[in-house]
């Protein structure tokens, strides 16, 4: 008997078409390339309202590239990017203003400005975006440091906490100005396992209780099998997956299996 | 004013990378330029709005102060405290062997000071210090995305990092120049006596110096208080990469400030020689 009769390679993934002009996010045909080194090589997917969807991938495959795009961090070369009905791909900086303050983002490194008090780090967007006056918006963000168990530590400098309190400080200032999306942008690197359990258990009820969208990029993969509902996989600069945790852990694609299961060695090129 | 889409367009990116010979090469490093030049004049005009109809934040504008005017006190008096002494001995030498009189060295070396010297040198130290400070610590601030959190909170980085420092160093360079040509030449006196035997009453004379001078010198302060800050917040918010991207922004913020400061030394010079040719 032929091998391949005794192995049949499974399908490639196909995704499913996306819609725009609905509610919720849609990426069609996303390219982007930074100098020569081409990212993204059209990526297509939606995100429903009020889900906690997850992208996952290798390193430099291009998450954080593809989230940068949705608040006008970054323009894509092509492709479109709807928003609640909305094309926002084209939109310039006054035009993104509304897009920010609906679609909040907690980066990477907390991105805490150094030379603000906590407080003053959650009062700044309300400032900005809300117009409210310096004496309101340090009330509002006191309220909000509350809400992330961190109010005894409202008048400390960012480089006075641990990563974990900066988090959640920075978590703080996303939820502030009330958005119906949030993007995660690697929430639980470097934090200590509690800690990031924490994290995991603040999207949850993000979602759960005010029904804000949560689009996480990760590569925990006890976050992902905890509290993703929707997942996305991109491999080479394309959607290599897209599903629920039952699809993932039934998927018998090398590279998905390989990259889920955290094994070292396999099909997937880095 | 609308405001413009703050990402700049680093080299790397804008210029063709396949081999074009020299003229392919030439003309990449033209196209750079040009589209740096437009970068440069973008932060300007927006540094411009945001200084005259953005929010007013007198405590930044107090800390960025502090930083580029104290902080630079000490070095700025030791440099041009040295400065002088060389250029009074080096003048006085030289006037020995032609003319042995000193009844006008200090009256001579005043009227440099005051229209040229005390500026462009002061800020040509300032630039070092101030210049790279600023380069590092918003290209620091790039690398680390606490620009792409500016931006997503609704603050422009040019409002919120540049225009405290704008307003500042114009302040600042005007007094710490004044303060540093005072040095130099009060260091300038001291070398007079001690080398040339040239009496302090004899060199303390102004006589030189009018309207025209003390315009002039100002003018530079104000120039080179802005140039400053402008170039060097340019440098630093086109960084690109890790850090060292940020080294290179900060190598880039003082070889550019400095060379800034000599070619609106030039032009402001020439001004002053058209409108006041006395």
């Amino acid at each position: 008997m032929p091998v391949s009769a005794q192995n049949p390679k499974p399908p490639a993934f196909v995704a499913p078409p996306v819609t725009p002009g609905k509610r919720g996010i849609q990426f069609i045909d996303i390219k982007k390339s930074f100098g020569p080194k081409a990212v993204l090589h059209g990526v297509s997917f939606e995100v429903k309202e009020g889900e906690v969807f997850f992208i996952i991938g290798a390193s430099g495959v291009g998450k954080s590239v593809l989230i940068k795009h949705l608040v006008g961090l970054l323009y894509p070369d092509s492709g479109e990017i709807w928003l609640d009905g909305e094309e926002v791909s084209k939109f310039d900086e006054v035009r993104m203003g509304p897009v920010r303050k609906k679609c909040a983002m907690v980066f990477q490194h907390s991105t805490l400005f150094d030379s603000l008090t906590c407080v003053e780090n959650i009062a700044l967007p309300l400032r900005k975006h809300k117009n409210m006056t310096q004496k309101e918006a340090l009330e509002e963000g006191k309220r909000f440091l509350v809400r992330v168990h961190m109010q005894d530590f409202a008048d400390k400098y960012p480089t006075e906490l641990g990563d974990g309190m900066r988090k959640r400080v920075a978590i703080a200032r996303a939820l502030s100005l009330d958005p119906r999306y949030v993007l995660f942008d690697e929430p639980t690197t470097s934090l200590d396992p509690v800690s990031a359990r924490r994290v995991d258990r603040l999207i949850h009820e993000l979602s759960d209780s005010t029904g804000v969208t949560s689009i996480v990029v990760s590569h925990d993969l006890t976050s992902i099998f905890s509290i993703a509902q929707r997942i996305v996989m991109l491999y080479k600069g394309h959607v290599k997956m897209l599903g629920t945790q039952d699809d993932f852990q039934r998927c018998e694609d090398g590279v998905v299996h390989q990259f889920i299961r955290g094994h070292a060695t396999g099909p997937m090129e880095m | 004013m609308a405001a413009e889409h703050t990402e700049t367009t680093p080299a790397s990116e804008a210029a063709p990378d396949d081999d074009g010979g020299v003229f392919g090469t030439l003309g990449a490093a033209a196209i750079d330029l040009a589209l740096g030049g437009r970068d440069l004049y973008s932060v300007f005009v927006r540094t411009l709005y945001y200084s005259f109809r953005g929010k007013r934040e007198p405590r930044a504008m107090a800390l960025q102060m502090y930083e580029i005017g104290n902080k630079s006190l000490f070095f700025l008096t030791c440099t041009m405290g040295f400065i002088g002494m060389i250029l009074v001995y080096q003048s006085g030498l030289q006037a020995k062997r032609v003319v042995p009189d000193f009844t006008l060295l200090g009256a001579t070396y005043l009227e440099l000071l005051v229209r040229d010297l005390a500026a462009s040198l002061g800020a040509l130290m300032l630039a070092t210090r101030v210049g790279a400070g600023i380069a590092a610590e918003i290209g620091s601030m790039v690398v680390t995305e606490q620009v792409d959190a500016l931006r997503m909170c609704a603050a422009d980085p040019i409002d919120f990092l540049l225009v405290p420092r704008f307003k500042a160093s114009i302040v600042m360079t005007l007094m710490l120049i004044v303060w540093a040509g005072a040095i130099a030449f009060c260091s300038g006196a001291v070398t007079a006596y001690v080398a040339f035997d040239v009496p302090f009453a004899t060199f303390f004379n102004a006589k030189l110096v009018d309207v025209g001078d003390v315009t002039i010198g100002l003018t530079k302060c104000i120039a080179y208080g802005a140039a400053i800050p402008i170039v060097s917040g340019y440098c630093g918010l086109s960084t690109f990469g890790g850090s060292e991207g940020v080294g290179w922004a900060t190598t880039r913020a003082v070889v550019n400030t400095s060379l800034a400061i000599i070619m609106l030394n030039f032009f402001i010079s020439a001004a002053g020689f058209i409108i006041f040719p006395g």
